[in-house]
């Protein structure tokens, strides 16, 4: 894996059963992400998608470049536009670095051309190897 | 228009800590890999996260920061039920700018998180089209009852002036 080299892009359907299920699953249930008449009297066209929501699309395209046994260590998402119920989402990611082990990453959300959000995130290419001197003797066996 | 008044520059300093009432299971895994569409099977089965280095099956690492369960399940008229420093500022709208989030130990089933937020910064400044912007950066912390760091989430908002 080196510099330049190109992540297969993810794309996915911003549905409506998508929104709900993801303010299910994080306990959030702000009514910007689901509710028409919330979003009208907010002058938007829509409910849009909680911008965190890509925090997941993020992380399954970093791993895609290392398989399970990467491990995400930071992530920087940076918010451009918004993304509303319905929309696809397109993500691209280009790797940037490779150093000591750890790829950095950098992602563009976009629906059709226009940028939604932009991330960086630096992936560990394998878990640590625990040590073999004693310093993991609090680990569960 | 002056959005940087002492009462916000207060906030500097504010913390609040939280502690889950329960401990996490392996639904809630799964379920916010679904909600996601994740396919890795890391999320759901313990014989793929073993296999990948995790003590069983763990969550997507964003979940940690994303996931109220450690709130009391409140919600205010908007319908949110998760944290807030209840800034309200008459003449602004808030936009959340973006995220950085650190890392720690993956979490796992069992895990009963505690998150203790902070406001570190409130600074003011003005767009280039005259537009007043206060922008206000929190950092959560997140550890599960090994004290164990599960990561940290600085975040900005900022409250754009209305014109």
């Amino acid at each position: 894996m080196s510099g330049g080299e190109r992540l297969a892009p993810l794309e996915r359907e911003m549905s409506s059963e998508r929104l709900v299920m993801y303010a299910g699953a994080t306990w959030d249930w702000h009514k910007l992400h689901y509710d028409q008449a919330y979003a009208d009297a907010a002058n938007l066209p829509a409910p849009i998608v909680d911008g965190q929501h890509y925090g997941g699309l993020f992380t399954e395209q970093a791993l895609s470049a290392t398989g399970p046994a990467g491990r995400v260590k930071t992530m920087a998402m940076r918010f451009r536009s918004m993304v509303f119920v319905g929309d696809t989402v397109r993500v691209t990611g280009e790797v940037t670095g490779y150093d000591d082990g750890v790829l950095t990453i950098s992602h563009e959300l976009r629906v059709d051309d226009r940028l939604c959000a932009t991330a960086v995130t630096t992936v560990a290419v394998a878990a640590a190897t625990p040590r073999l001197d004693g310093a993991n003797h609090d680990r569960p066996r | 228009m002056t959005l940087l008044t002492p009462e916000i520059e207060a906030l500097v300093g504010e913390h609040v800590t939280y502690t889950a009432p329960e401990p996490f299971g392996p639904a809630e895994f799964r379920y916010f890999a679904l909600a996601v569409g994740d396919p890795n099977p890391i999320y759901s089965e313990d014989a793929a996260a073993r296999a990948a280095g995790y003590d069983g099956v763990t969550a997507p690492p964003t979940f940690v920061m994303e996931t109220n369960q450690y709130m009391s399940g409140e919600t205010d008229e908007h319908g949110y039920g998760g944290h807030s420093w209840g800034i309200e500022i008459p003449g602004t709208r808030m936009i959340r700018r973006g995220h950085e989030y650190e890392f720690g130990v993956p979490v796992k089933v069992g895990d009963v998180m505690t998150v203790e937020w902070a406001v570190v910064e409130v600074s003011e400044r003005t767009s280039r089209s005259g537009v007043a912007m206060l922008e206000v950066t929190s950092q959560a912390s997140y550890t599960n009852q090994d004290g164990e760091l599960l990561g940290v989430n600085r975040e900005q908002l900022v409250f754009q002036e209305l014109t």
